[in-house]
């Protein structure tokens, strides 16, 4: 079964067409990527999987469940999670506490027990913190924990993010540019990362603009322009594929 | 039919009061996006003003007139050059709006050290005897209003229509950054709008006075009855202003015929909380709507304010040790004080939890004080109920009238919900002096006995003491452990980004309504021992300007820190009681410390003391 399915999916802002019929698989288990020039409507698409806006027509459907006018938080309960283009921690709130709200779907303590301390509700924080900690030493923010989130440099905010949403147990990760103002040791980090994130059995859909990224990690590819599909394959496809060398790679393809 | 043609007319000129008042900020709003409740301090200066330059001074009307308005201008320039400009490219709107309920404060306080406490009466422009008119008495002094509101209205439009400084406002209102870019001197022009409400606020006072009985905090009433008439208009177009304005100014002259004076501006009220809900951005829209979230976004938070695991917990055994011993070493009138600090912090922290973790602001927390302290009273005295139960009674209605409230502002974002819980506090205000058969009406509910739990009385001011001070321990031992677990992350990061957050699975709406009614319960539960500690409540302590001093309170404390809001508390209500000379200048430095401390520590005294103690 696949893990996302959107099928016909349409979506008009004013005269232009966002979105146009788009349909795609994602494989559970699987890596996509999803590419396109700027412009091209990869936000747009994510924006209208995660029902930020609704479709104008189409379906999605997350492990055979359709997500029609499901709320954001919603679908996010459901295991579907989601990153920002631009890195969106909180600010005003430590590291560690930015990747800690990625659990909030998951905590089994509710208010009343932490208003008591209840020992079990501590525990349950003490674990969470000793996780958060070792997620984010898998990138090298372990030691920037205590800082005010907003203090980080840009690429480490973006991968803070990726933290965060990790946290949060994802069966479905969706990341809007995960490797955008990331340097190369960064972008080398990411990938590994996401590997290991594959590896651990999350599905993985990614927009990116990195080409060497994405065609080093993904195991398929979609690929949109103005809007429409125009293709969708394994990444050896993709890179020799006429149209999308016209749209997108250029006259030399990578 | 005479009768009613008079009432209307009586409220045509009426509304032209609120629709004067309600173009100041319709003005500031659309040039800047603020909110400025400073609006109603202009009108009371000016008015005072022109009283004091023609009694004093030996001025001729016309001329202290003018002197007024000019005074009160250049006095605008400089409090707007001074805090309100700098505020605005580096505060929240929310921010912002409280800097300018700080303004609003400040102005009362200069007004109350330089005229004092007592209500003036101002001469007509042109006499006290009424014009007959076919058969109706015009009060001259309200053709005066309609008359000057015409000019006004006329010389505004002009100015924005037709002149290019009118263009350059109206570009600074639809676009700033493309202003700025195409050579509009935009902080000049956010000062002049700001300068120019103000002259048109002075206008208002000096025009108004005579009509009305002037005293220091009558610029917090014409501001409330401004913004009210502008919520109801549409605050982002004139048309909006004046027509609010009006449709105010008719139902409160109706409302005061044909049903009573005591709920007219119940009546108004109710007015404000439909038009909220059906239309929230009023019955006129603007040209160009403003985004309510734009400069939220540049918002600068350059500091975590948390203390080490360390600090904290040796801070707090000091604090507890403090507060056993205290009252060992005070006198009585300062153990009083601290007492009330201690209840008001318990409303503080319930506040916080709301506006400084959740970053919803609310302007009616007086408003469940009241509930609370008159269920207290009043199951207490009537009914002979224990007082548990009726502390319990009080919160159950808070509850209610919280998740009612919640209702209506949850679907509004920003300043609605602002202006939503103040209208909230005015209505309960009105309540309090309406329903006299139960909250014993203006003169207050007399006769409130000793709080007592399983047959113990609280009935020394030392029992009182632990009393309180055992609710607050409890109160913040909770808070402190619901602020450091899932649900105090989840109100912060909607606090910034309510997407994000529900991106991750936090229920928004879920915990905003959480924050609400903990917020209202705990100002339930501080409003009944408000009442037995006094044994006594009457509706101006638990009314709207205490819902303004809390929010002081908070923001000078800091908010988004727990334990911020006893400095502020402390601050405001032991400083007056130790130095009695001191407390005519209350309001003043209030006023003066709200303002500075949005501008210039976003974290209030609490924030600052961290910072101290971490490095």
């Amino acid at each position: 079964m696949s893990a996302l399915r959107v099928q016909n999916l349409s979506k008009r802002f004013g005269g232009l067409l966002a979105t146009n019929d788009v349909s795609f698989d994602v494989a559970e288990h699987s890596l996509t990527a999803l590419i396109g020039p700027n412009g091209a409507g990869k936000t747009t698409l994510f924006n209208l999987i995660t029902n930020l806006f609704a479709p104008d027509s189409g379906v999605v459907e997350f492990n055979g469940i359709s997500l029609a006018g499901l709320s954001p938080g919603r679908i996010a309960k459901m295991g579907l999670i989601r990153t920002f283009q631009t890195a969106r921690v909180f600010p005003g709130m430590t590291v560690l506490e930015n990747v800690l709200c990625g659990r909030h779907r998951l905590l089994g303590h509710g208010l009343f027990e932490n208003m008591m301390w209840l020992p079990g509700a501590r525990a349950e924080e003490r674990r969470l913190a000793t996780q958060a900690l070792a997620l984010l030493d898998l990138v090298g923010l372990a030691d920037q924990a205590e800082r005010s989130a907003t203090d980080l440099p840009m690429g480490a905010q973006k991968l803070l993010e990726v933290i965060r949403a990790l946290m949060a147990q994802p069966r479905l990760l969706l990341l809007d540019e995960p490797a955008a103002g990331l340097n190369d040791t960064e972008t080398a980090e990411l990938a590994s990362l996401l590997r290991a994130v594959r590896a651990c059995g999350v599905t993985v859909m990614v927009v990116e603009h990195n080409m060497s990224l994405v065609m080093t990690i993904a195991d398929h590819v979609v690929v949109v322009e103005a809007g429409g599909l125009i293709a969708a394959g394994p990444p050896s496809e993709i890179q020799v594929n006429p149209r999308v060398i016209a749209a997108y790679l250029g006259e030399e393809p990578v | 039919m005479t009768e009613l043609i008079q009432i209307v007319v009586g409220g045509i000129m009426q509304g032209s009061i609120f629709a004067l008042l309600a173009m100041g900020f319709s003005l500031v709003y659309r040039v800047t996006g603020v909110i400025n409740l400073a609006q109603g301090g202009f009108c009371t200066l000016g008015a005072l003003l022109g009283f004091s330059m023609q009694s004093r001074l030996g001025l001729p009307p016309a001329l202290a007139a003018l002197g007024a308005v000019l005074v009160t201008s250049a006095f605008a320039a400089l409090v707007g050059r001074v805090t309100f400009v700098p505020g605005l490219s580096r505060l929240t709107n929310s921010n912002m709006l409280m800097m300018s309920a700080g303004l609003l404060t400040l102005f009362e306080g200069l007004v109350l050290v330089v005229w004092g406490s007592q209500p003036y009466a101002l001469p007509p422009f042109s006499g006290e005897r009424p014009i007959a008119v076919a058969g109706l008495l015009l009060p001259t002094q309200g053709i005066w209003v309609m008359g000057v509101t015409f000019v006004i209205i006329v010389g505004l439009w002009y100015m924005l229509a037709r002149t290019r400084l009118g263009q350059s406002l109206r570009a600074c209102a639809e676009n700033p950054t493309a202003a700025r870019l195409v050579g509009v001197d935009v902080a000049r022009m956010q000062l002049f709008s700001f300068v120019l409400a103000g002259a048109i606020g002075a206008v208002a006072g000096v025009v108004v006075g005579p009509a009305i009985s002037l005293q220091f905090d009558t610029g917090r009433l014409l501001t409330i009855s401004g913004f009210v008439a502008v919520a109801i208009g549409g605050i982002a177009s004139f048309p909006g202003a004046i027509a609010g304005g009006l449709l105010l100014g008719l139902v409160g002259q109706l409302a005061t015929a044909y049903v009573s004076s005591l709920f007219s501006n119940a009546l108004a009220l109710g007015l404000l909380l439909i038009v909220l809900i059906w239309r929230p951005s009023g019955l006129i829209r603007g040209a160009a709507g403003r985004r309510q979230d734009v400069r939220d976004e540049a918002r600068v938070w350059t500091h975590v304010t948390r203390l080490s695991a360390r600090t904290a917990w040796i801070g707090a055994f000091v604090l507890l040790v403090a507060g056993l011993v205290l009252p060992w070493v005070l006198d009585a009138g300062l153990l009083g004080a601290l007492i009330i600090t201690l209840i008001l912090f318990i409303t503080l922290i319930g506040l916080d939890v709301l506006m400084g973790y959740g970053g919803q602001i609310s302007l009616g927390q007086a408003g469940f004080m009241a509930i609370g302290g008159y269920a207290a009273g009043y199951f207490t005295t009537a009914h002979d109920w224990p007082p548990v139960l009726a502390i319990l009674a009080g919160i159950g209605i808070s509850l209610v009238c919280a998740m009612i409230l919640a209702g209506v502002t949850l679907r509004l974002r920003g300043l609605y919900m602002a202006l939503a819980t103040l209208a909230f506090g005015l209505l309960i205000d009105s309540c309090a002096i309406g329903f006299d058969d139960i909250t014993g009406g203006p003169s207050g509910l007399v006769g409130i006995g000793d709080f007592d739990l399983f047959g113990f009385a609280f009935d020394t001011p030392l029992r009182m003491y632990y009393l309180v001070l055992g609710v607050v321990v409890l109160v913040l031992v909770a808070m402190a452990g619901a602020m450091r677990s899932g649900f105090g992350r989840a109100l912060q990061a909607i606090r910034t980004d309510p997407l994000a957050a529900a991106a991750l699975g936090v229920n928004v709406v879920g915990c905003k309504m959480a924050a609400f009614a903990i917020s209202a319960v705990l100002a339930s539960l501080a409003g009944s021992l408000y009442a037995f500690q006094f044994h006594f409540l009457s509706p101006d302590m638990v009314g709207t300007p205490r819902s303004l001093e809390l929010v002081s309170m908070l923001v000078i404390g800091g908010e988004g820190t727990l334990l911020g809001p006893l400095l502020g508390s402390a601050l405001l209500t032991v400083l007056p009681t130790a130095f009695q000379p001191l407390a005519l200048y209350k309001t003043l430095a209030s006023g003066v410390l709200l303002a500075g401390c949005s501008l210039y520590l976003p974290q209030g005294m609490f924030g600052a003391l961290t910072r101290v103690l971490r490095r």
